[in-house]
């Protein structure tokens, strides 16, 4: 099943002549050891805090996170807020002007962008707003502005690894400007696929809340839509909302995987996707261990906001 | 003299299934999406006829004349046009089409079964069982199913089969978590309990009760699947992990068309046609199971289902 | 001297995938100042119905197809408003504040997620923003409380609210994020009346309960707030939906016990009490309307219904209550209610009554005066020998 010892070791020869020393190498790292043998191996390697080596980064995985992990951070930053505002704003729209044009048009707009592969549609984007209009190129950063980075380090300290945030840290605008022409479709695209499953599951609590006792009794009391729309149905409509944020949390790695491959940016999911296919083992486990304590740190956030939303449920 | 009013004589199960059906295509995206697959249905089924196969043995092997890296515009001889390195497109989307059916069709036929018998056990029984499966869910729930479908395909080695089961391993935890949900909710009803009391066995009730109540999620969730599998599919092809050059896949025809997005400075949209055609047809493919999925929830909302 | 409330021929409309369910079919009610009014029949026979259609807060897919509400909130005057061809907005000034209605199930009626003191609290802030501005005004000169650092500017702004309370310049301020704080000393205000309502209906400890959540409250304190919502502003018309039916009878009886207190006190002048529970009607209603299928059979004084019956759907109503002392089975009305989407023609009531005539298939009756207010819609009364 695995790939055999003397494929593993192959992945790691460059020359014909080294690969005389697969043999050797396989004894060395002891890649012929039953599996779990390996694998508390492996763990007692990642308590020492060695993660292993790279191919692909052509350095220690450790060092090569730090070097990575800016960039995909950068893009979430920026389309996060964005999703979560636009969700929840079209989704309480459509919600509440239930089989209206706008309620339609979102749920359209939702379905298209559930079934437009994340990548096919950073490509498409990519084909009309670089090769047509040569607007918003792919890639992190010019290229003569990284070089001149390089160049430069007394006069720009790169703070984050964020060029975007380093820009305006430093005072030097021009390097912010140019981050963000970079950021703008792969942000787009990111926001567009999550988008589409925050807003229809607004928009199904929405519609829940809308047919609740509550609400009538809002509207006896001369309530008028506003109030009842926003204070009394957003508010609970929210709380299945929470629910999905794991899904959500899940999606926007996935999505950040394709957008950083597409558009060329030097993340970890670009950084996931190389490593897959040059079998670059070391880099998926530690991706596999790092994505899932993000997964436990995401959860117990999202209890906490749960708590803060639904007073019925009480933190221990 | 009769007090109540006469409903039609039909057995209400008819009548239900009636009603349910009136209700998903009421909706026009519920046509819409069926259309679209039936006519997906029809290209996969008449792929030999539509694209006769270069080599018979192996027909989702591209035909291609010569090794050119330029793609070709559409003509008389190549209706779509060819994609870097001649590979027919057309060809490649007719054979693709069975492609993408038999991704969903696996993957969702695989984890829907073992996500499903599974769920039901845990959720009927309970006890030790269920403990032990939600803990083992609970870990593999804690990575996004791309990552884990890649690390698993870099495990196993490269290929089209070794997607399809890495993406089959990776999705039953959904089945097992909604399933297993819906499991619970119904065995606590009323109906449950008084069937457990006339000594019914647990097999039927589990066949007669249990499933047809909890089975209404689990059906939405298939038909998004199936889309939204031949989606992961595709991107683990476009990325190399998938089927090799040459084999009719949407995903690694995309995987052709990726240096020839951005044509000349003069004509940007030169090679248009590489990436058009496979791109359309995936769209469409998952476009057309996201609608069905879209209506059969709508239909099955029990909310909604009664205005 | 005219009534508080009449409703003529009121039609109501359900379009479902069914069918159009006929919910309502010319229902004429008249209820006079400081009378309780109890409203009875099976479930499903437009109780509801119909009080909704009056306050106007049908949901889709139904529809008030024709009729009249006329409403009259002043005994002494003249003036009487049709509630049907209102505005919404004008509506929306009538509810909570002239005419409020409790719901049967205090557990849904309040939200989850808000206090108890903002649910309370709304009554007076959609309906007494003038007043609540006029006191902290008052408030602020008499240095009981004081506007702080944007006195000149919150000044102003209340001003603008005791003058005209729908100002457009208070709805501006609303959108805007951090103007949208001038609301605070009015909301304080309002927490502050609350308290006062709440602890008027016997509740203790109204200054703890205001900061609760309504899942920290029992069944029947949540009913008890559920009532101080509806009177925060004194309305004319108190209308209870199936109030009771939900709780325990020792609450239930507390709960009737404050209706009859409050309306002892004036704090309301009249009640429209809903309800299947004949035993509640007797107790405390003066006037009774018996409701089938969407249509008023009987209306009368609490005292002649009671005694002296006349439609055959009240008289077997009356006989099916159990009795003390009574042997053998429990009599029961023949038949179950028909579905209104195809009603039966003529009397609603004519395929399961014992007295049914040919003229009762093919023309409806309408309500007739027997004298002493006591009215009946059927055919065949003269017919019958009284009780």
């Amino acid at each position: 099943m695995t790939f055999s010892p003397e494929r593993r070791a192959a992945v790691y020869v460059t020359s014909p002549q080294q690969a005389k020393n697969i043999p050797q190498l396989i004894e060395k790292y002891g890649l012929n050891d039953p599996i779990p043998v390996q694998y508390s191996r492996w763990i007692k390697e990642v308590a020492k805090g060695n993660l292993g080596w790279s191919l692909v980064a052509a350095r220690p995985v450790a060092k090569a996170f730090w070097s990575y992990f800016p960039t995909t951070l950068e893009l979430n930053l920026f389309a996060s807020p964005l999703v979560i505002i636009i969700g929840i704003w079209l989704g309480t729209l459509a919600g509440v002007h239930k089989d209206s044009w706008l309620d339609h048009g979102t749920r359209i707009g939702a379905i298209v962008g559930w079934s437009l592969p994340t990548f096919l549609f950073a490509l498409i984007l990519l084909m009309v707003f670089y090769g047509y209009f040569d607007l918003f190129p792919p890639g992190i950063i010019s290229n003569d502005i990284s070089l001149w980075v390089i160049n430069n380090p007394d006069k720009f300290t790169r703070y984050t690894g964020m060029y975007s945030i380093d820009g305006i840290l430093n005072g030097n605008l021009w390097v912010t400007w140019n981050a963000l022409k970079h950021l703008i479709l792969p942000v787009i695209t990111q926001v567009i696929v999550v988008v589409a499953l925050l807003m229809r599951v607004m928009r199904s609590g929405m519609l829940e809340e809308l047919s609740k006792d509550y609400v009538i009794t809002a509207k006896a009391k001369g309530a008028d839509s506003q109030t009842i729309n926003i204070k009394h149905a957003r508010k609970n409509a929210l709380i299945p909302v929470i629910t999905v944020a794991g899904q959500l949390v899940a999606l926007s790695m996935e999505g950040s995987i394709a957008v950083e491959v597409v558009f060329g940016r030097q993340g970890m999911g670009w950084w996931l996707a190389h490593s897959a296919t040059q079998l670059d083992m070391p880099v998926l486990m530690s991706m596999c261990m790092f994505i899932g304590l993000v997964f436990v740190l995401s959860n117990l956030i999202i209890d906490i906001m749960y708590a803060y939303i639904d007073p019925r449920i009480q933190l221990q | 003299m009769e007090a109540t009013i006469q409903t039609k004589n039909e057995h209400p199960r008819l009548r239900e299934l009636k009603f349910t059906l009136h209700r998903i295509f009421r909706n026009p995206s519920a046509i819409l999406g069926f259309a679209l697959l039936i006519f997906f249905l029809g290209v996969a089924v008449a792929a030999p006829h539509l694209a006769p196969p270069k080599y018979e043995h192996a027909p989702y092997q591209m035909p291609h004349k010569g090794y050119s890296p330029t793609p070709k515009a559409p003509s008389a001889e190549h209706m779509f046009g060819t994609s870097s390195g001649q590979y027919d497109i057309f060809y490649g989307i007719v054979w693709g089409t069975r492609t993408a059916f038999k991704i969903g069709l696996f993957v969702v036929g695989f984890a829907g079964i073992i996500g499903i018998s599974l769920g039901v056990i845990a959720g009927y029984f309970g006890g030790w069982f269920d403990e032990l499966l939600m803990r083992f869910v609970d870990i593999v729930w804690s990575i996004p199913l791309l990552v884990l479908a890649m690390t698993i395909v870099v495990a196993f080695g490269r290929g089209l089969e070794n997607i399809m089961l890495a993406l089959a391993l990776v999705e039953w935890r959904w089945y097992v978590r909604v399933i297993r949900s819906e499991v619970i909710k119904t065995r606590r009803q009323e109906f449950v309990e008084a069937a457990k009391l006339m000594g019914v066995s647990d097999l039927k009730i589990i066949f007669r009760h249990i499933l047809p109540n909890s089975i209404y999620p689990v059906l939405i969730m298939a038909s998004m699947d199936m889309g939204s599998m031949v989606i992961s599919a595709s991107f683990m092809s476009f990325v190399g992990l998938g089927a090799p050059k040459g084999y009719a896949d949407w995903g690694q025809m995309v995987a052709l068309a990726r240096n020839y997005i951005v044509g000349p400075p003069s004509d940007p949209f030169k090679f248009w046609y590489t990436i058009a055609f496979p791109g359309l047809a995936i769209i469409l493919f998952v476009l057309a199971w996201n609608l069905i999925g879209d209506a059969l929830r709508d239909a099955f909302d029990p909310k909604l289902r009664r205005r | 001297m005219k009534n508080l409330l009449e409703t003529k021929d009121l039609v109501t409309n359900f379009y479902t995938y069914e069918g159009v369910v006929k919910a309502l079919d010319k229902v004429s009610i008249e209820i006079k100042h400081g009378q309780t009014f109890g409203l009875v029949g099976e479930s499903g026979c437009g109780k509801s119905v119909t009080v909704r259609s009056i306050m106007r807060i049908i949901q889709q897919p139904g529809k008030i197809e024709s009729g009249e509400v006329l409403y009259c909130d002043d005994a002494e005057s003249d003036e009487c408003d049709e509630l049907l061809s209102k505005s919404e907005a004008w509506m929306r000034e009538l509810r909570g504040d002239r005419i409020s209605m409790i719901f049967q199930e205090p557990n849904a009626a309040l939200n989850p997620v808000l206090t108890i003191g903002e649910q309370v609290a709304e009554s007076y802030m959609f309906h007494r923003k003038r007043s609540i501005s006029k006191q902290v005004l008052k408030d602020v000169a008499e240095g009981k409380s004081s506007f702080g650092l944007f006195h000149p500017f919150l000044k102003w702004v209340y001003s603008t609210a005791a003058a005209n309370p729908n100002a457009r310049l208070l709805k501006v301020l609303d959108r805007i994020p951090l103007l949208k704080l001038w609301r605070r000393p009015l909301h304080r205000e309002a927490i502050r009346r609350s308290v006062k309502i709440i602890g008027k209906l016997g509740i203790s400890n109204p200054e703890e309960i205001v900061t609760r959540y309504p899942h920290n409250l029992s069944g029947g304190m949540k009913q008890r707030i559920v009532i101080a919502i509806a009177l925060a502003c004194n309305p004319t018309l108190l209308i209870a939906d199936e109030a009771t039916s939900n709780l325990d009878v020792t609450i239930q009886a507390q709960i009737l016990d404050l209706l009859g207190e409050l309306k002892r006190k004036k704090a309301i002048s009249s009640v429209l009490l809903i309800t299947h529970d004949l035993g509640v009607v007797a107790e405390t209603c003066d006037r009774v309307g018996v409701m089938y299928a969407g249509t008023l059979c009987e209306v009368a004084d609490v005292k002649d219904l009671f005694n002296s019956p006349q439609h055959p759907y009240t008289k077997a109503l009356l006989n099916s209550v159990p009795r003390f002392c009574v042997e053998g089975e429990l009599a029961t009305i023949e038949g179950s209610v028909p579905n209104l989407v195809t009603p039966p023609s003529g009397c609603r009531f004519h395929p399961r009554c014992k007295s049914a005539t040919e003229i009762c298939k093919t023309q409806k009756p309408e309500l007739v005066d027997l004298g002493n207010g006591h009215m009946a819609a059927c055919h065949n009364i003269q017919v019958k020998a009284e009780d």
